[in-house]
């Protein structure tokens, strides 16, 4: 069906910027007016991938949450969180991805995913507190996978940071995932 | 009753010796995603002179980024007025009798510039750039030495100790995220674990902390020169190291480079700071007080998004932020070493 979503979100770009924002007389009305373009940027931007995003995301997280079990189950016998948290990831990877390729559904698969990836986070940074030598080589390898894998959602998209603070920063990120890309 | 009629109607009230009391200009000021800012015009007439008086309206919103007691920082800037550059104070009202929420009314300062975008690119600021960078440095000393104890500022609520500043605003943030994440924040919570590990190390001295001076919230004029800083939500009592470190953060480096605030390069604000200061900058205690600005920063966020979610607010600019904090993320990783 045309227009398609992200047609339909540009022409709302257009009509916003070429229509309504020049007959608006106050700076507060024309700053809330870029701030909704700038929204809309933002939706525009994932629109077309976010279910696939969440799919791949789903898959990674489930494959370091499973490194992330076999790590810390091996790290600190008797501390009670890493136990539980153990328990919890196996419990969590025995139930199959869910097929439903909605974005609902597949960013509440993300979200409970996530949960786990945020204690395991919190405990490693617990093993790691005294030192990488003491928590051993595993849990620091584990720790640059989870962190490997937030930076690459945190990179994702479109953000207002790309033209103002992180202009630089972002250009130079862009430019190292090309070449590794080729 | 429009919002200028019922403006005039409260100055009368507090002007009981004026006659012909009159609110003029009334316009919303953009920017601000914790309290609405009005700039507005008064005339009247007192002991038969015209007085004519530009005046800013700070309101509470219907919903904030900050849940913060306006109260504070009408105290605040009224306490260090004459000390460190900031608008006059004149009256704080906690009733929502008259305008519907708290809100308070300070004097306006003229002629300058906040908006870092301009202050940064127009060339009426390129010759003075090097005096902005000098007195942003010296008005965060000025700041810094305040004396809290005679200025009654004690009512902020003194830390435990010098060694306890940074306990104090770790717990400060995480009981936000606590009260306010509608989801799982995995770089937010490790680096919050890695602070509680790795604190920042103890206060030189307990100072008053403005907690978001940067550029954007001081007013400066065609030469150069800080006439107010603005913004003093979020003030309280702690490190002086938790300022330098806010205003070095990436997100207000807005000319997209390394310069601190778009000002200077960081070895110079050290620099700078210091000699005004007396204090010594240490590079890894600012480097963890950046860590933990860039989570108080995300967590700011965090807040509005649940506000927006909750239909406590429409505001579109609560949802932006909200969906922005995933470059914070990318900051605080970075200074994680991960």
């Amino acid at each position: 069906m045309r227009p398609n979503p992200d047609e339909v979100l540009a022409g709302i770009q257009a009509a916003l910027a070429e229509t309504l924002v020049p007959e608006l007389t106050t700076a507060y009305a024309q700053e809330v007016a870029g701030t909704v373009q700038m929204l809309l940027q933002s939706l525009a931007a994932e629109w077309d991938t976010a279910a696939d995003d969440l799919r791949r995301d789903n898959q990674r997280l489930r494959d370091l949450l499973g490194q992330g079990a076999t790590v810390l189950s091996q790290s600190d016998a008797g501390n009670e969180n890493i136990a539980s948290l153990v328990k919890d990831i196996e419990s969590a990877l025995a139930r199959p991805p869910s097929e439903d390729l909605r974005v609902s559904a597949l960013r509440a698969e993300n979200e409970e995913l996530r949960r786990f990836v945020e204690r395991m986070a919190v405990l490693i940074e617990d093993l790691l507190a005294d030192g990488p030598s003491k928590a051993g080589a595993e849990v620091s390898e584990l720790r640059a996978a989870v962190y490997g894998h937030l930076r690459d959602v945190a990179a994702r998209g479109w953000s207002f940071w790309d033209l103002a603070g992180f202009r630089e920063y972002m250009s130079r990120l862009r430019a190292e995932q090309s070449g590794d890309a080729g | 009753m429009q919002l200028e009629e019922r403006l005039q109607a409260y100055l009368k009230h507090q002007l009981p010796a004026a006659v012909d009391v009159r609110v003029a200009n009334l316009q919303r000021i953009p920017g601000g995603a914790s309290r609405e800012t009005w700039s507005f015009d008064a005339a009247w007439r007192e002991a038969g002179e015209e007085v004519q008086q530009g005046l800013i309206l700070r309101r509470d919103p219907d919903a904030s980024l900050l849940e913060t007691e306006r109260d504070v920082e009408f105290q605040v800037m009224d306490a260090v007025y004459g000390r460190v550059p900031v608008p006059r104070m004149h009256w704080i009202e906690t009733s929502s009798e008259w305008l519907d929420r708290p809100f308070f009314i300070m004097s306006r300062i003229d002629g300058c510039e906040t908006n870092p975008t301009r202050l940064l690119t127009d060339p009426r600021f390129f010759a003075v750039r090097a005096k902005i960078a000098t007195q942003f440095a010296s008005v965060l000393a000025r700041v810094h030495a305040v004396d809290w104890r005679a200025a009654g500022l004690a009512s902020l609520g003194v830390p435990e100790s010098e060694a306890a500043c940074g306990l104090t605003e770790i717990e400060k943030w995480e009981a936000v995220l606590d009260r306010d994440s509608l989801e799982p924040q995995p770089v937010l919570r490790a680096a919050l674990r890695y602070l509680r590990h790795h604190q920042p190390p103890p206060a030189q001295r307990i100072v008053l902390v403005h907690a978001d001076y940067r550029t954007g919230n001081f007013l400066c004029d065609p030469t150069g020169e800080i006439k107010g800083v603005l913004d003093w939500e979020m003030t309280h009592l702690g490190d002086p190291i938790e300022d330098v470190g806010w205003a070095c953060m990436r997100p207000w480096r807005w000319l997209g480079n390394e310069l601190i605030g778009g000002l200077m390069e960081r070895a110079g604000f050290y620099r700078m700071y210091e000699a005004e200061s007396g204090l010594k900058v240490d590079d890894d205690a600012v480097r963890l007080w950046e860590l933990l600005g860039n989570v108080k920063f995300a967590a700011i966020f965090v807040t509005g998004a649940r506000s927006f979610c909750e239909g406590r607010t429409r505001s579109p600019m609560m949802a932006l932020l909200g969906r922005n904090i995933a470059r914070i993320e990318l900051e605080i990783m970075d200074l994680l070493g991960a």
